[in-house]
């Protein structure tokens, strides 16, 4: 067994972790939930062995241990899956499961590549995964990568005595909704073999996969709860220390989109990706774009942005046929981008916020040709007021904001550039609920100014929550066209039965 | 930018705060150390000895701090600048004062050259620029049969006011560097290049997405790189009343120690003119200060390798670098 006590950990004057206690027991699977900020990363980093407590005790069977390192918690048992995942593309997937444990292998100084690759076979065979382990990892899918993660988290039970518990960071965020079900499948059957830490912001998916629950809220836990207790929305309230509002997507504030059409495509085509893809996006009108993964929705929203030029059909902008090349050329005809990767696309971190606020429109801030330090702050301050951005000043860098003030400082580079054209590519990856929230009112708050808004999302109940219209699109092709007006949505079984 | 450092201040530890100014501690001690040794060294003829080198190395390496910034190097500032005390050489007798202008956009040309084929043919800075180094010092030996052309001959006393000082004795070489600083910094703060260097530097791909001509800013970069180290090789040249294929070939490493000495990062994002400055300082106080106190000519070397590991060990966090290459 598993035990934490009383774990704290502070970074200068920010308590991450207050006294934290929670025990992991033979064969059991324990969900982990919290807001963004709650301390769940910081703990599953300690668990790891990537960082060191300030105070409190790791114990294992009752012996206090210190993970030093990751290499020491492996050695005690402890195993981490990697939200971004860890496995090196260009290295097969025997090498990859063990990599750093060669040493078995190893023969008159060499690796016995033959005896390696039977070893990865085994390992495998216990995920279930069918492939050949000679392969590079780079060419498997993100699902089969994650499985071989998890194998070579298992490939630990045969060097340590100690119980083995794995860690799963956010293992489904990246997943699709059959990957998601096979890796639980997956799960229930090594539960013989180890217990499991996971991690999530999807709280229906830690109540179906746990047997144990704990919450945890501004470094400490708040409570801990049997899964076959609680609902969903009971461990949201102890989350968020409140209830969720009713009207959650906000769909009393949704108006009808006007007449006029900013944006549109006619048999909107890249090769090898989407093909004949044709819309009309109305000023006001949130458009939503549902798929799979490799349903070309992904594509779609970057040849809206300039990243991938459509290879045919064609593209009116203000009724302008127009291809773009570049993002410059789609920022100069007034579409803004907000990116799934809010801190490498989304935001310059080690720069000011007024600095990203004006980035992509910098002559705003600019008078007779040079940058106007005041101008550039008022507006900065303008948009940190008008979007509740919780910082000290303007000039603090974005690294230091949360993931939500991240996003809304992307979001008013775009309204500060008076984009009428956004492109929201999950634009709430990532956060917490709260923050959530407050993207939605800005949607609402941006669609009932007159933008024109492509939506694409990590749920399709968020997709219908805020959207006017849906596309829906499968292997590369629109297979449906949904209304969603307020009271009137459409059912996601709907949706569902035109994506798969 | 006052600001932004000012706002780090409240999140990061002690460490932190100072980092930035620890180049400027550090030539203090050194100026303090070299004079307690040796106590005729901080007078100001020999200040303004140390001010001059510092002045030329600067200037050399006021471009290539923006090519660093953004994550680049240029490695051919030194054949640049060797090329470009040829050109001015040859160009003197034929054109007169235009043949400065003409230097420097030579210098320019060739920096936008490298620049394109780094960019745009997705070739690593580091050989690109090697590269360009490599040509344009090939065609410094090929002007002349790599002689050295004298500026005393006929007609090139043009550039003998480079050499001389305007006011109050100040050798003009130094009044030069001073106005490439205040035009680098004031470039920095108030223009697009300036910003967009910064913002390329510390993310790329961010700054894609927000529209930013990548691109065009980071060509631009290596054509300032190039007109600087230009500017550089003529300077250089009127001081030494000559122009030589191999005038600049010791100053590669100091000029790119004085952009990391002054505490701007190899890895881009993180530095500023005003930084190169200090650097260049540093680097030149190191330099002289040695033979000022007698350090042996060849012992130089290995006292200079090690300070420029000690400053960069002081100066840049480490820490928010994962992995180092």
């Amino acid at each position: 067994m598993l035990e934490l006590d009383k774990i704290s950990k502070s970074f200068g004057a920010v308590r991450a972790l207050r006294d934290v206690s929670l025990e992991v027991r033979p064969h059991e699977v324990v969900g982990l939930i919290g807001e963004n900020g709650a301390g769940k990363s910081t703990l599953m980093r300690i668990l790891s062995g990537s960082m060191r407590p300030d105070a409190g005790a790791i114990l294992i069977d009752g012996r206090q241990v210190v993970l030093r390192d990751p290499k020491r918690a492996n050695e005690y048992g402890i195993a981490m899956v990697f939200q971004e995942q860890s496995l090196l593309l260009n290295m097969s997937v025997a090498e990859n499961i063990f990599l750093a444990q060669e040493k078995p292998f190893m023969r008159l100084g060499a690796i016995d590549r033959r005896r390696m690759i039977e070893a990865a076979r085994a390992c495998l065979a216990k995920v279930g995964l069918d492939v050949d382990p000679a392969m590079k990892a780079g060419e498997l899918d993100f699902a089969a990568r994650q499985m071989v993660e998890l194998a070579k988290a298992l490939a630990l039970e045969d060097r340590t005595d100690a119980p083995l518990t794995i860690l799963f960071d956010e293992p489904t965020s990246i997943l699709e909704a059959k990957d998601v079900a096979m890796l639980f499948e997956r799960m229930r059957a090594l539960k013989s073999r180890a217990s499991f830490i996971f991690v999530s912001h999807r709280l229906e998916e830690v109540l179906e996969i746990s047997d144990r629950v704990y919450v945890m809220k501004d470094g400490e836990v708040v409570a801990e709860r049997l899964a076959a207790g609680v609902s969903a929305p009971d461990l949201h309230a102890m989350m968020v220390g409140r209830e969720v509002k009713g009207e959650y997507y906000r769909e009393a504030r949704q108006s009808p989109p006007r007449a006029d059409v900013v944006l549109e495509a006619r048999g909107l085509s890249v090769a090898g990706a989407f093909r004949d893809v044709s819309f009309a996006l109305r000023r006001g009108e949130v458009l939503g774009v549902a798929g799979v993964i490799g349903s070309g929705r992904e594509e779609l929203t970057r040849t809206l942005f300039g990243f991938l030029p459509q290879t045919s059909g064609t593209l009116l902008i203000d009724g302008r046929e127009t291809v773009l090349k570049t993002p410059t050329q789609a920022v100069a005809a007034g579409i803004g981008y907000i990116p799934r990767e809010r801190r490498i696309e989304g935001l310059v971190t080690d720069i000011s916020i007024a600095a990203n606020v004006t980035l992509a429109r910098l002559d705003l801030a600019m008078r007779h040709g040079f940058i106007d330090h005041k101008r550039e702050k008022s507006i900065a301050e303008y948009w940190i007021n008008r979007l509740r951005i919780k910082t000290p000043s303007a000039a603090q860098l974005c690294r230091n904001l949360s993931g939500g003030n991240q996003q809304k400082v992307v979001l008013a580079r775009w309204m500060a550039a008076r984009s009428h054209i956004l492109i929201l590519d999950h634009p709430t990856r990532g956060l917490d609920v709260g923050a959530k929230e407050e993207v939605y009112d800005l949607i609402r708050d941006l669609s009932a100014a007159g933008a024109a808004i492509v939506l694409t999302s990590d749920t399709l109940e968020e997709t219908i929550g805020l959207c006017h219209t849906i596309l829906v699109m499968r292997d590369g092709a629109v297979t449906a066209r949904f209304d969603a007006p307020a009271r009137a949505k459409p059912k996601q079984v709907a949706l569902l039965e035109h994506m798969v | 930018m006052a600001g932004a450092a000012a706002q780090q201040v409240s999140f990061g530890g002690l460490a932190d705060r100072l980092r930035p100014y620890t180049p400027l501690f550090l030539l203090v001690f050194l100026i303090a150390g070299v004079n307690a040794a040796e106590p005729g060294f901080a007078t100001l003829t020999t200040l303004s000895v140390v001010l001059s080198d510092a002045s030329i190395l600067f200037i050399l390496a006021a471009g290539l701090t923006f090519v660093i910034m953004l994550g680049g190097i240029d490695l051919s500032v030194q054949a640049a600048a060797s090329f470009a005390s040829m050109i001015v050489a040859e160009l003197l007798p034929r054109v007169d004062y235009a043949a400065f202008p003409a230097t420097v956009l030579v210098g320019l040309a060739f920096g936008l050259a490298s620049g394109f084929v780094h960019v745009k043919l997705r070739i690593p800075s580091f050989i690109a620029t090697l590269a360009a180094a490599g040509v344009m010092t090939g065609l410094s030996l090929l002007m002349e049969d790599g002689r050295t052309v004298s500026l005393l001959d006929q007609g090139r006393e043009e550039s003998a006011w480079i050499a001389g000082a305007w006011l109050f004795g100040v050798p003009n070489v130094i009044v030069i560097a001073a106005l490439v600083g205040a035009g680098g910094m004031l470039a920095q703060r108030y223009t697009r290049f300036g910003r967009y260097s910064a913002a390329i530097g510390a993310g790329e791909p961010a700054a894609i997405a927000a529209g930013i001509p990548v691109d065009r800013y980071k060509i631009l970069a290596f054509g300032v790189s190039g007109a600087f180290a230009a500017l550089a090789g003529v300077v250089l040249a009127a001081r030494l009343s000559s122009g030589s294929p191999d005038l600049a070939s010791q100053l590669l490493l100091p000029a790119i120690a004085a952009v990391i000495v002054g505490g701007t990062a190899i890895t881009g994002g993180v530095g500023s003119i005003g930084r190169t400055v200090v650097g260049a300082l540093i680097v030149s106080i190191v330099r002289i200060g040695m033979t000022f106190v007698g350090v042996d000519i060849f012992a130089q070397q290995i006292v200079f390798g090690a300070a420029l590991i000690f400053a960069v060990f002081v100066t840049i966090d480490r820490s928010k670098i994962g992995v180092l290459k």
